[in-house]
Order: structure tokens, then sequence, then C-alpha cells
């Protein structure tokens, strides 16, 4: 950093040119303070908002005419729900933080949705009913939980984030919340709830991830 | 009259190497958190960024004490760090300066030593942001390998500084590389960090007060490390 060259001396007695170019200046701090107070808003929602994972293939799109909750398996009255008989049935509001295997959390999140426990009674779990697979709409990603697990009372088919629907981001038109475990464990655009004798692998458990990934927390 | 001075010894080109590299390659890894496409790339469950990441930000806080020992042993590594790091009068005054400059008033020019306010500002910052990186990062890569080590809202709570203070070393490196290799006015300094010499004009119009000693030193037969 230096100076700049010394103007010559017919330029640097010529205070309005110089007034004009302060002006200048001082509308460009202006605009730029502006640009960094919004900037400032981006850079905290990088550091306390969500951040996304998937491995769908691109994320999926819900179709609202097309899109079916389906609840099948070892049940004794299989399910098929459009979007609004999803949003009809008893639902619960809950506030419950969200921890991310990789470290961060979201706290306070406030979901309205449908209580897992709720779904079984409705259907029926045979006997051999064990085990619960949650399938994503992208068909790749899916996740499960052993049936003693998805009755505990947190356990959620979430449609509404913090007061509006689910974005698509976030996992439109419906996400599994389990907030005793990391978050890997809820898969997003959820579209069937499989009830199964044995534990089908999760697509990370598959590759060697914890399979009862509870969170440890002395809160 | 001497065209190049010896600006950096090589020790103090290996101290800034050895931090630069890994914190670059630190950065690029970390980013990819802002990234999903990236981010849940793996390699049969083992996501390749995060894995680079952790790896190599374990290895950096492991070898970093004792390659600092063995590099402070040297004196010009000191001594550079040392001005660096110290402040003095015209230090202030050059802020003022740059201030009064861009505010597009009439301002005089204190004389520069080694590093002006401005890079010894950047070295502070970029300092106190990398030494909070690594603490926060050893608890993060310990919980990374082991989750029962630490409370989750622990983790959580260091996984937002550790956050904080990247995106606040950022700019720093963005800014530091642009004047390094880009800026026509500044990029002359990068030959003083990879072969150690800067031209002669350059430095008496940036480092002025430096330029003096070291034109001084050249003229006795002093390298870099005994000035």
């Amino acid at each position: 950093m230096s100076d700049e060259p010394r103007p010559p001396p017919g330029e640097s007695g010529a205070p309005r040119s110089r007034r004009l170019l302060s002006r200048a200046r001082f509308l460009g701090l202006l605009a730029g303070g502006a640009a960094l107070g919004a900037l400032s808003t981006r850079v905290f929602g990088l550091v306390d908002g969500w951040r996304e994972n998937t491995v769908e293939d691109g994320r999926p799109v819900f179709d609202r005419a097309t899109y079916r909750l389906t609840v099948d398996g070892l049940v004794a009255r299989p399910l098929s729900l459009d979007y609004d008989s999803l949003r009809s049935l008893p639902a619960v509001r809950q506030v419950s933080d969200f921890h991310c295997v990789e470290g961060w959390r979201v706290p306070n999140v406030r979901w309205d949705g449908v209580r897992f426990q709720s779904l079984a009674e409705l259907v029926g779990p045979l006997p051999d009913a064990r085990y619960v697979t949650f399938h994503s709409l992208g068909g790749v990603y899916r996740d499960s939980l052993s049936l003693t697990q998805a009755r505990l009372p947190g356990v959620l088919i979430a449609y509404d984030l913090d007061g509006a629907p689910l974005s698509r981001v976030r996992g439109a038109p419906a996400r599994l919340v389990m907030p005793r475990m990391f978050g890997y464990k809820g898969p997003k655009w959820l579209t069937r709830v499989e009830f199964r004798d044995r534990q089908d692998l999760g697509y990370w458990e598959q590759r060697g991830w914890r399979v009862d990934a509870w969170i440890r927390s002395s809160g | 009259m001497p065209e190049f001075l010896d600006r950096f010894a090589p020790s103090t080109r290996v101290l800034h190497w050895l931090v630069a590299i890994p914190v670059l390659i630190l950065m690029l890894t970390g980013l990819t958190n802002f990234w999903p496409e990236a981010k849940t790339l793996h390699l049969g469950g083992a996501r390749i960024f995060a894995w680079l990441h952790v790896l190599l930000g374990l290895g950096f806080a492991v070898a970093l004490l004792p390659s600092l020992l063995a590099i402070f042993s040297r004196r010009a590594a000191r001594r550079d760090a040392r001005e660096l790091l110290l402040v003095r009068l015209d230090d202030y005054l050059w802020l003022q300066h740059r201030a009064l400059r861009a505010a597009g008033l009439r301002s005089i020019a204190p004389r520069v030593g080694k590093f002006n306010a401005g890079q010894k500002v950047n070295a502070a910052l970029a300092t106190t942001a990398i030494i909070v990186l690594i603490g926060t990062g050893v608890v993060l890569g310990v919980n990374f390998w082991n989750k029962n080590v630490f409370d989750v809202d622990l983790v959580a709570a260091v996984f937002r500084w550790h956050t904080v203070l990247s995106l606040l070393l950022l700019p720093l490196i963005v800014g530091h590389l642009y004047m390094a290799a880009l800026n026509p006015e500044t990029r002359e300094s990068l030959r003083g960090m990879t072969s150690g010499r800067v031209r002669r004009a350059w430095a008496e119009r940036h480092h002025d007060a430096w330029a003096e000693r070291a034109r001084e030193a050249s003229r006795r037969g002093a390298g870099p490390d005994r000035r």
C-alpha cells in the first residue's frame, strides 16, 4: 500500500472537485454499509440456521395432486393418504431441538404434524411388525426405527416447520421427526411408512453409520 | 543500488506456507458445508470433504506446535513475527492517513516499516481466528470419530463458533490473496514470500523505512537473518 502519486499542482488546488469526490465516496461508504448489513443477516443465517444434506438426485418435487403417503407392510388396515387427508388427521404441535450428526443444532424448532403413534393406531400393526422403514419420494433415501423407538412421544410425521408448510429444501410435504436421534434418522420428502418384521438398514447405515443414533445430552 | 532487496528469510517463508497451505485447504473443504451436492459425496459412507477436513485439521493441529518451536528457533522468523505484531504510533498514523485519503482529504503518509498497519491488523485478526479455529476444530474432530465424548449441546456451541470464526477468516484470506496475487500495486509482495526478495523500487514505495534499513544491510553484505 502506498501513496497515490501526488496530484499535479493545478488539480490539488481544486477544492470543488475534491468535495465532489468525497461526496461520491461518502455515498459509496453508505451503500457498502447497507450491503454489509444485508450480508450479515445472510451470514447469521449461515451460522444459526438449517444446513442441507441430501443424497437424492436433486430435491424431490412434491406434486399435491398425485402425492400419497402410503402406510403399509405388516398392518391390519393399510392406508394411502393424500396431502389433505394427512393434514386432517389429529395433529400435534411440538417444539424440539434438531441435532445433525455433523454437530450443528437448530434449537426450538416448531413442528406441526401427526404423531407416529396415532398413525400406528389407525393402521393396526400386526404382531410380527417390529420395525418401521421410512421412504423418501426420490427413491434413494430411507431410514428405519424399531417400532418401540417410533412409538416414543416425540416422533412425528411433520408437515409444518415453524408455522409454515415444509419447503422443498426442508423436505416437502412431510418428514419424519425423531428428536432423540440425529437428523439422518428422519427422512425428508416422506412418501411411505412400511411396517416390517426385520430392520431394513437405512441409506447411511448400509454404509457403516450407527443404526441407533441416540443423542447423548445432559440437558 | 541493488535492484532487489532481501525481504523474507527461509524460516519466515516456511512458517508462512506451513500455515497458509493447510488453512487454505481447510477453508475450501470446510466451505463445502454450504454446498449440499458436494458435502454428501462419499466413498462407502465416508464423506470425502468431511474426512479430508477432519484429517488435515487434526494433523495440522498436532504438527503445528513442534513446527512453530523449530521455526522460531530461527532469529529471522522471531524478528518478523515481532515486527508483524508490534504496534507503534506510526501504525495508528498510517491508518488515519488511509482513512483521510479515503475521505478525499489531504494527508501526508507516515513512514512504513517492514509491515504496514493494515498488514498488522490482518495478521492479528487472522492469527486470533486461526487459534480459535484450531481449538474448536479439535473438539469437533474428536466428536467426528466419537459422539460420546462431548455433550451434544457443547458440540453445537463449539460448531457455531467454528463457523463464526471461519466466516470472519474468509474475507481476510480473500483480501490477502487479492493483495498478494492480483492487485497490481501490491502483488510484488508475493515475490518476497516465494523467492525471498522484492524489487527495491516497490519496497521504497510501500515500505520506505524498511527499504532504507534493507538497503543499508545489503550494502554491508548482511543476509535477511542478520538484519
